[in-house]
């Protein structure tokens, strides 16, 4: 199946720089000059594109919001902190599509007037790491970033910076604060990065999927990526499947395609053949999903619909006999060892969902102690630094819903 | 039955001095001979900004901002006296959700 950012939906390997040049890469950036930001900024706005780093934010109203500061100078970061449990899309975008992302890149800094885009990458990404550098090398030499691009009087400077491997790192602020020679740790909002980022300078921060559809929207116009996915969510999204499926991997589908269609045609159901328990479509803090939900089409507002979100695409499923209880003690101790402890609630309400979870496995739930997680959760919510607070909810609570079985005692 | 006096050792609450408190706390309660009352640590209230906090359960009686000045009135409450009014100042809905938690066991 065609793809917008695999040309044929899959990977397929490292695509050096003259097979991207030959499918039409780089065309935009070396004709800069005919192109105004404003230009670049419609067509991205047009084309619906919604940020792929988790929240689904519109990131044409980000480049304009950035682009209108008249602070300066503004700053670009493109986002591949990646670090949540399963995620590995990122990583394949940058180890095989360098280029792609440059390209990207390179157009959304000239859309918001940026001076300088640092690229911050998870250090633990030595491929990836080292498929940008020589990405970053060759499209130096071509005249694709530097001195006065491609004659149009626009300097750009792109500069590596290593990302930490823990969860909080990949925060947009908890980025800059990295990026700034600082600890990784998340800034009260607002201000936003957008009028108050990096140094204090406006900041556009993105995703790495999301940069990475920038070029083929410039090169190929808003219509023809509305010919993927739905209205509200168009284009494409990347999503990985983990080992408990048959054919594990990353698959690049149109918004809106039914799960079951990622499932079973990309992932060959479960190893084995085994019956499908429950679904955790977005992650672990996405809520989860029932057999009888495989029809859904994986989009943000059918998601949403459903009692889950979309996330960043990490999907993950549970067989007959798995325990729903223990992947949620999984989820939130990850959740309790990644808070970065500046927020007194998220540190109070990420212990003590796992205390309560402790409780229930030791076969000492029932329903007054089921109760408490709804209360914890509804009393914290929204009171921290960033959004890491609000994340073990909808898991914790839809098996609740979904699984009231599993939270009675022994 | 038995009481617990649970002194609050999170990050906040210890950077106010709530482990030197939790010591204390336990010499004099040992030193009175309340057999009764155990002293021990909790890994938070949620009221970080107003600690140290301590609650003495199940008297659902909770004492913020608490001070090694304070420990005797306190220990005169576990000891049968009565109630230190002036350290209870945290709002009634977060006393509600932590007394909650307490009487489902989670400790
Ligand atoms: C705890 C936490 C971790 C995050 N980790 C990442 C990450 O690794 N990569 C990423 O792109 N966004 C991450 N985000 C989201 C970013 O804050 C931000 O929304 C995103 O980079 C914006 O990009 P987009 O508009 O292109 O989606 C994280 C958010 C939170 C709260
Ligand atoms: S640190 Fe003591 S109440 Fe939170």
């Amino acid at each position: 199946m065609e793809g917008i950012l695999f040309p044929r939906g899959v990977v397929e390997g490292l695509e050096g720089l003259d097979a991207y040049r030959s499918r039409g890469g780089y065309d935009a950036v070396s004709r800069l000059g005919e192109f105004s930001p404003q230009d670049i900024i419609a067509t991205v706005e047009a084309s619906g594109l919604r940020g792929r780093g988790g929240a689904g934010f519109p990131t044409g109203r980000k480049l304009a919001l950035t682009l209108e500061c008249p602070e300066t100078p503004h700053y670009v970061v493109m986002n591949g902190g990646e670090d949540e449990p399963g995620s590995h899309k990122d990583r394949v975008l940058m180890e095989n599509l360098p280029h792609l992302l440059l390209d990207g890149i390179i157009l959304a800094a000239y859309a918001v007037q940026a001076e300088k885009a640092y690229l911050y990458i998870n250090h633990n990404y030595e491929a990836a790491t080292g498929a940008v550098e020589t990405a970053l090398r060759e499209a130096r030499e071509a005249g694709y970033w530097g001195e006065d691009i491609a004659g149009s009087g626009f300097s750009l400077e792109l500069v590596m910076v290593a990302a930490p491997s823990n969860y909080v790192a990949g925060e947009d602020t908890a980025a800059l604060e990295v990026i700034e020679g600082k600890e990784p740790l998340p800034r009260q909002k607002p201000p936003f990065p957008v009028t108050e980022g990096l140094f204090g300078k406006p900041s556009l921060v993105n995703n790495v999927e999301t940069l990475a559809n920038i070029a083929p929207i410039v090169a190929r116009g808003a219509e023809w990526f509305r010919s993927f996915g739905t209205a509200e969510s168009p284009g494409t999204m990347i999503f990985s499947l983990g080992d408990e499926m048959e054919r594990p991997g990353v698959y690049e589908l149109p918004l809106g395609t039914p799960l079951r269609h990622l499932l079973e045609e990309c992932g060959g159901g479960l190893k084995g053949g085994k019956p499908i328990k429950a679904i955790l479509p977005g992650g672990p803090s996405s809520g989860f999903l029932l057999p009888d939900n495989l029809d859904l089409p994986l989009d943000h507002d059918a998601l949403r619909e459903a009692g889950s979100s979309i996330g960043c695409g990490v999907v993950k499923v549970l067989t007959e006999g798995d325990s729903v209880l223990d992947e949620l003690m999984r989820i939130a101790d990850f959740f309790a060892k990644e808070s970065c402890g500046q927020c007194p609630a998220c540190r109070m309400e990420t212990n003590m969902l796992v205390a309560l979870l402790k409780k229930v496995q030791q076969g000492e739930g029932n329903d007054a102690l089921t109760e408490q997680f709804g209360k914890v959760i509804a009393f914290n919510k929204g009171k921290g630094f960033c959004s890491l607070i609000n994340m073990p909810g909808p898991p914790i609570e839809s098996a609740v819903r979904l699984f009231p079985e599993e939270f009675r005692g022994a | 039955m038995n009481r617990f006096c649970l002194v609050c050792q999170n990050v906040d609450c210890k950077s106010r001095g709530s482990e030197e408190l939790m010591k204390e706390l336990q010499d004099r309660v040992a030193a009175k001979g309340l057999d009764d009352v155990e002293v021990r640590s909790y890994m938070c209230f949620g009221a970080c900004q107003e600690g140290p906090n301590m609650v003495v359960y199940p008297d659902k009686c909770w004492y913020a901002g608490v001070k090694s000045e304070d420990v005797d009135d306190i220990v005169a409450h576990l000891a049968g006296g009565p109630h230190v009014d002036r350290l209870d100042k945290i709002d009634p809905s977060l006393k509600e959700l932590i007394y909650q938690l307490l009487d489902t066991g989670v400790f």
